[in-house]
């Protein structure tokens, strides 16, 4: 195994010292990433990567076929603009995980924050954990998997894409424009096999679906008032 | 006379202030609909110019250069703060982001046409990058959009520019909008969504929340694009003051200042008349901040929102811009009438339509040779100025050669008025 110490690179030193041992021998440990941000940026190659630590913002951004696993918990936007591959972070995330993903896999062991999956256009992101409000709004695509807790707002004003969700009080946590539906079989056995490849112990049949409303319209509501016409004076009297 | 008479000599021209049709017909769409009323286009209230602005000729004090025989360069170069290779086109114009999907496919193969024939750059608008955009353009703007619409790495390693875009003066603070009629299938597939439906855009991007994430995320862009492409912000104008700070904070090599007066395929009338302010304002105050600063030689402004001649393009670089984005102008020299309709998708023309009947109606080469015209025209104003100026170059403009004609834009700019040494309001670097 191949190692870098990362203490005292820069992240632009450190992404290409990774790209040139991946080249060479397919694999790599990075240690002492002390949270640094940008770490894995853009990696154009297939091999593995693995970070002995926790990284900062924007961890595997725009990545391109590497599986890079963080033994640790990484910061905001990890894995965002992903175009293939995979990231796994064995602990924690920050808001924002998978934001953007074009494709790839996304899997965070712990809870990741708000927005998880943001404008997501492809791909799968699995969170163990719980995830935070507004997970999954405004998807375009790919597939959202929450096994703890959700957040409330989740999947507000999806566009494509399905958030697949055990909690319990799932239904009363959904954003507007969505709707709460019940799993396909075919898609019973996709989280079957995602649960299998990356260890996983989870019994798809448990998970319900959010979906886009498919009415061709998204509905907003800019005024809502809360009306309380028995508190008016005139009432008392 | 009796009463009766009387009544029927009662003038009938009375004026009727705030309660003209305009006014009336908006209330009763709201009553109508519950809702705030959305349209294509810009604002279309009065709003300052540079048309309040003079330029002085040069006479015994200078010498004028001869406006048909005698040279003045046009090349610019923009975004050279730490791009290794900034962007280099023949005349400080650029044809401002308009989508794939605001525009057809034909008006932005001609726009992008025009851009091969003058020498200049082309931005893809929020609708992913267009392939036939992309074999045309001379030079190729890519937008980093809170959307995201078929963005990608292949779109950052497509760009000769990057546009990290925060708002638009149209509608700053608010998304992206698309109406159903004009998201076909092909502009669905293209922007990966459902056919049909009404798009109101992500509001913010998802991937830096604010000015110290953008730092980082800077960095990143820097390290996918080898620190060779110029990353512009573009920004509406507002607290031009504080967005500049934070911009060049940020690393940004250049900004977008776009004012209020830009347009856009669809906005809520609220946004696009009540939002922002006016564009030469704007510039004055992006210009003197980067002056305090001391980087007004390294962070280039390119500057949008109502340019429709040679005169605003010339008075935009004298006050301190180094270019300047013309939108709707472009669209004028396709064929539009300015309608203000783009957001119902029925555009007559054949520029601001999806509908594969009224398509047709744009001549592609036709409208290329139209919009290059338009461009070679307005830089030959420009120059035809400049001369008179007594300048060599387009960007030896300056603003001792600038006058106002108004009060009011004497106070926002801080030039003189014309016939005076008088500056009332903020300095801009005039002693009197």
């Amino acid at each position: 195994m191949e190692y870098i110490d990362a203490a005292n690179l820069k992240s632009t030193e450190l992404n290409k010292e990774i790209i040139s041992k991946l080249e060479r021998y397919g694999e790599v440990t990075v240690q002492n990433p002390h949270s640094m941000h940008n770490v894995a940026a853009g990696l154009p190659t297939q091999g593995k990567v693995v970070i002995q630590g926790s990284t900062g913002f924007y961890t595997g951004g725009f990545m391109e076929g590497t599986t890079l696993q963080v033994e640790g918990n990484a910061g905001w936007y990890a894995g965002d603009n992903m175009m293939e591959g995979e990231l796994l972070i064995s602990k924690n995330t920050g808001c924002n995980a998978g934001t953007y993903i074009c494709g790839g896999n996304i899997v965070v062991y712990g809870n990741t924050g708000s927005r998880v999956g943001y404008g997501m256009k492809g791909g799968t992101i699995i969170v163990c954990g719980s995830a935070g409000p507004w997970a999954g709004q405004m998807t375009m695509g790919g597939k959202l998997i929450i096994l703890g807790k959700a957040g409330s707002k989740m999947g507000e004003s999806m566009y494509k894409g399905a958030i697949f969700v055990r909690d319990p009080e799932a239904g009363e946590k959904i954003g507007s424009n969505v709707f709460l539906d019940i799993i396909k079989a075919d898609e019973e056995q996709e989280l079957k096999d995602l649960f299998a490849r990356y260890d996983i112990t989870a019994d798809p049949a448990e998970f319900k679906v959010v979906r886009p409303m498919q009415t061709g319209r998204h509905t907003y509501v800019l005024f809502n008032p809360d009306l309380k016409p028995e508190l008016s004076r005139k009432m008392s009297v | 006379m009796d009463n009766e008479k009387k009544k029927d000599f009662e003038p009938k021209d009375i004026q009727h202030g705030i309660w003209n049709k305009e006014t009336i017909s908006e209330i009763d769409y709201k009553a109508q609909y519950g809702q705030h009323r959305i349209r294509g286009c810009g604002a279309t209230r009065y709003m300052p110019t540079f048309n309040d602005i003079m330029i002085l000729p040069s006479q015994l004090s200078r010498l004028s250069l001869d406006t048909y025989r005698e040279s003045c360069e046009t090349k610019t170069i923009l975004g050279r703060r730490t791009a290794t290779k900034p962007l280099e086109i023949e005349t400080p114009i650029m044809i401002a982001g308009m989508s794939y999907g605001a525009l057809s496919k034909e008006a932005k193969i001609a726009l992008a046409k025009a851009t091969a024939v003058t020498g200049i750059v082309i931005s893809n608008g929020e609708g992913g990058l267009l392939p036939e955009e992309r074999q045309y353009s001379y030079r190729q703007s890519v937008q980093i959009l809170p959307s995201r619409f078929g963005f990608s790495k292949r779109s950052l390693e497509a760009a000769d520019m990057l546009e990290f875009l925060v708002g638009i003066g149209a509608k700053p603070g608010l998304s992206g909008h698309l109406m159903g009629s004009k998201i076909s299938e092909e502009i669905a597939e293209v922007r990966q969504l459902p056919v049909g439906i009404d798009l109101h855009s992500h509001p913010r991007h998802g991937d830096a929340f604010g000015a110290d994430d953008m730092v980082v995320k800077m960095d990143q862009l820097r390290e996918l694009t080898h620190g060779e492409v110029p990353i512009f912000a573009k920004i509406a104008a507002g607290r031009v003051r504080d967005d500049v700070k934070i911009a060049v904070k940020v690393g940004a090599d250049g900004i977008i200042l776009d004012g209020a007066q830009g347009g856009t395929g669809a906005a809520p009338v609220m946004a696009t008349n009540h939002l922002g302010i006016p564009t030469m304002p704007a510039l004055v105050q992006a210009v003197r901040t980067l002056e305090e600063m001391g980087m007004k030689n390294e962070v280039s402004i390119i500057v949008s929102g109502g340019i429709t001649d040679g005169s605003d393009l010339a008075k935009a670089l004298a006050i301190g811009a180094d270019a300047v984005a013309i939108g709707t102008g472009a669209m004028v020299a396709m064929g539009c009438r300015v309608c203000l309709r783009c957001h119902s998708g029925k555009c007559a023309f054949g520029i601001g339509t999806q509908d594969p009947e009224l398509r047709q109606r744009l001549d592609i080469e036709e409208a290329a040779e139209r919009v290059a015209n338009y461009i070679k025209a307005m830089t030959a104003e420009a120059v035809l100025l400049a001369k008179a100026a007594g300048k060599t170059k387009l960007k030896n403009l300056e603003r001792e050669d600038l006058r106002t004609l108004t009060l009011e834009a004497c106070a926002m700019t801080g030039i003189p008025l014309v016939g005076s040494n008088f500056v009332f309001g903020e300095r801009f670097g005039f002693e009197c």
